[in-house]
């Protein structure tokens, strides 16, 4: 029998290996030299034939279940975990990989390790379709534990989970994608949510940046209680949750819970900036149908990051998203409900959170009965927020939730209306790079400039689909060539420049920030731009008027660096301040001015004044008209930029 | 190449980021099984910059990467219902929002617990109505725990 065998194993050195590591010993430890293992080591032979026949190991599916990319002239995977792999060279090589796990099939039952067949339940149920594997002629596999966690699961439907960004921290617009998996049960609370996540033991510090940025964290994928997603990101972090509920079918995602349950334990690198949790997940979208392309878009697009609406967008492209649905988060509520509540009111509802009143109070006051539900309505949320906050501790919590819970128990049915949905759902904003061409005029001469910004969001770029007041750009860089001097130049390079206006108001007392760093452009105190270092940061109040818009008040500190500055640095504070109006859907204005002492090493003095405008095109392009002027160490400068912003 | 980039740009960025306010990280902190059990990891409210990186990775902290429930060890079980994990685990992680829209009269969670106790769809206002007059007699103070509410619970709707 293995002179049969044998010529067709030796017809490549990969064989040889694949025969002498993988095959031999599964034969080898087949039971006895009896008729049923002679038959299972022919049917395995016959098996591993037929898929080199029907070249399996180049198929798509295949590709998908390992996690194949292109790497060089050939493949591999993006999973690390050894344990993911049956032959030693399968992370690179999909041939071995697949007739190993053929070979896997065949494998004695051991008490501690999950059999083949069933910790890779999808590789399994695809091979079997794939060659018809007759199961009689296989050693019979219970696959216990997968059944435990499908009946528990009872996977029905797919859901594409989507928590946007929280007010007060532009940087979560980089945020989260997960699904969910829906079972028979009708309350989405009960479902499971299923998303790809770091390991990490620290969650912050220089380190963690680092390990983070070069893939030093191990990904695992986990599946949770929805319930706890919903908890985390709507009572905890504030986000409003979007959810797109999938086209597929009943078969497809019990596809994709089968290649979940293949993850288990087993961990990717994990790199922040594409590697990271909205990537892997399209792989087990791709598991479901495995028609779709999602990954490549990504593979063979030109941006160096994976941000998660873009994967939105992508999923949403595919066509099988089928409904949009919104969760507005605690703090959204809370806004939602002072809204629909008198001012008297809301302050009744603030003396409560206050406790300068009590909710049995409340109840005796000379009150309507519906006014009286709105205010305890309105506490009861408060008095949780300022719990997740941690702003309040547990004990007071527990009583003061309480007793506004008692006292609202005797008001009857809550009325409020929901929260309504947000006209532009996130991935309908304005894509997250920018490319702009302008032309302006500088104190005394025209200019031409080109701006290129690979992601994400200014203060000034349409709202739409976006938190309001929140700014994040990366990499934003700037070039001109000035007409004069026939010169061109690098205007500025921002590497981060945050920005958060975070509105304060009765109930929410946060603290607006700032904070940028680059290369600029800078007049120095001969009168002439020269290119410094910078580091700005700020910090301050914003508050919100229906005449102004958002209006704020920081105070700066800044650094800058340079061979041109007399010490080569230079260091200053002073106030900014400034408002950023949306005149209507298509203009927003904002003023700004700024006023820095520098006192520690070249002593200085900048004053700046900007007004910026933005108007909208279409989703993705826009008009900027800019005007600023500074006085620096005497020497004044205008600035006049008009340029066209396309978002890509 | 694609690393290499955005590495260029991150080591930067990380170097500027040398700050001494660094959010520290919190493991499941506040565990119970009474009100103000909620699960704080991952909270990206303490306003660092590090928040950049806290939102992109959604560290899940602890080893527990593939739990389909989340356990009721630590708490002492209510007598009614009996073996009925998916419901205590479902109040302990949602004791907060349970009480709030218990009192209040209706909402999501308090769905999600009326399914686990097999509610029919056509008994639930009254069901809710019920739980809404007896509030006090189910939270019965700010120290109630998974065991009270459960059998609390089950006594006033047997009423």
């Amino acid at each position: 029998m293995y002179f049969v065998f044998i010529p067709a194993v030796y017809r490549t050195l990969r064989s040889v290996y694949l025969f002498f590591v993988v095959l031999l010993p599964v034969l080898c430890c087949l039971p006895g030299a009896d008729a049923f293992a002679d038959d299972r080591s022919d049917y395995l032979a016959a098996l591993v034939q037929s898929a080199r026949e029907k070249r399996l190991d180049g198929e798509r599916t295949w590709k998908i279940l390992l996690h194949y990319e292109k790497a060089g002239s050939g493949v591999e995977s993006l999973v690390d975990d050894t344990k993911f792999f049956l032959a030693p060279d399968g992370k690179k090589n999909p041939r071995t990989e697949l007739e190993a796990t053929i070979a896997g099939f065949f494998q004695q039952e051991t008490g501690d390790v999950e059999h083949p067949q069933c910790r890779f339940i999808a590789r399994y149920a695809w091979l079997k379709e794939q060659l018809s594997i007759d199961e009689a002629r296989l050693l019979r596999v219970e696959c216990a534990k997968w059944k435990e966690a499908l009946a528990s699961m009872k996977p029905k439907s797919a859901v594409l989970v989507f928590p946007a960004a929280h007010g007060n921290g532009p940087s979560s617009m980089f945020g989260h994608t997960l699904l969910r998996i829906d079972s028979d049960k009708r309350n989405e609370l009960l479902s499971h949510a299923v998303s790809y996540a770091a390991y990490t033991e620290q969650s912050g510090g220089l380190a963690y940046a680092f390990r983070g940025i070069f893939g030093y964290f191990k990904g695992y994928f986990s599946i949770l209680p929805y319930y706890e997603k919903v908890t985390e990101y709507n009572n905890i972090d504030h986000r409003d949750i979007w959810e797109y509920d999938l086209n597929f079918s009943e078969h497809e995602v019990l596809r994709m819970v089968m290649h979940m349950w293949e993850l288990k334990d087993i961990y990717s690198d994990y790199y922040f900036f594409d590697e990271n949790c909205s990537y892997d997940l399209l792989y087990l979208l791709e598991a479901a149908r495995p028609s779709l392309e999602l990954t490549d878009e990504f593979r063979n697009g030109l941006k160096s990051w994976v941000i998660p609406t873009d994967t939105v967008r992508v999923i949403k492209e595919s066509g099988i998203v089928t409904k949009i649905n919104y969760r507005p988060s605690q703090a959204t509520r809370i806004l939602f409900l002072a809204s629909q509540t008198e001012s008297a009111y809301q302050d009744v509802a603030a003396d409560v959170v206050k406790q300068k009143t009590s909710p049995q109070a409340v109840l005796k006051a000379n009150i309507a009965p519906e006014k009286k539900k709105q205010i305890l309505d309105l506490a009861a949320e408060l008095i949780q927020y300022r719990f997740s906050r941690k702003e309040l501790g547990k004990e007071d919590y527990q009583k003061q939730f309480l007793a506004a819970l008692n006292a609202r128990s005797t008001l009857g049915v809550s009325t409020a209306d929901a929260v309504p949905v947000p006209t532009t759902p996130p991935e309908q904003g304005h894509l997250p790079g920018k490319f702009s061409v302008g032309a302006g005029y500088r104190t005394d001469s025209y200019f031409m400039e080109i701006i290129w910004r690979p992601a994400y969001h200014d203060l000034m770029d349409p709202d739409d689909g976006y938190v309001e007041g929140a700014q994040i750009n990366f990499f934003d860089l700037r070039g001109r060539y000035y007409f004069k001097e026939e010169q061109a130049r690098l205007h500025s390079l921002r590497l981060i420049d945050i920005f958060s206006l975070a509105t304060r108001d009765k109930f929410f007392r946060p603290v607006s920030w700032k904070v940028n760093t680059g290369l600029e452009q800078e007049v120095l105190s001969d009168g002439e731009e020269h290119l410094i270092g910078r580091l700005n940061v700020g910090g301050g109040v914003a508050y919100s008027s229906r005449f102004l818009g958002a209006s704020y008040l920081m105070l700066d500190a800044d650094l800058i660096a340079g061979g041109a500055l007399a010490d080569n640095f230079s260091f200053g504070v002073g106030p900014s301040a400034g408002i950023l109006k949306n005149v209507n859907d298509f203009w927003k204005i904002s003023l700004s001015a700024r006023s820095l002492f520098y006192s520690l090493g070249e002593n200085r003095r900048s004053i700046k004044a900007t007004l910026g405008q933005n108007f909208k095109i279409t989703t993705n392009n826009s008009i900027t008209l800019s005007l600023s002027r500074e006085k620096t160490s005497g020497h004044y400068q205008s600035d006049v930029l008009l340029g066209w912003n396309f978002y890509y | 190449m694609r690393k290499a980039f955005a590495g260029a740009v991150m080591a930067v960025l990380v170097v500027v980021m040398v700050s001494p306010v660094f959010a520290a990280g919190s493991a499941h902190q506040n565990t119970g099984c009474g009100l103000g059990t909620m699960l704080w990891k991952g909270n990206a409210d303490n306003s660092s910059l590090f928040q950049a990186f806290q939102a992109t990775t959604n560290g899940s902290f602890g080893s527990q990467t593939f739990g389909l429930t989340t356990g009721t060890s630590e708490c002492s079980q209510p007598s009614a219902f009996v073996k009925n994990d998916r419901l205590n685990e479902f109040v302990v992680a949602n004791m907060d929002n349970l009480a709030k829209d218990i009192a209040m009269g209706g909402g999501e969670t308090l769905a999600a617990f009326s399914e686990l106790l097999q509610i029919p769809t056509e008994k639930r206002s009254e069901f809710y109505q019920k739980l809404q007059a007896n509030f006090a007699k189910i939270f019965t103070s700010e120290n109630v725990v998974l065991a009270n509410v459960v059998d609390n619970v089950a006594a006033v709707s047997a009423n």
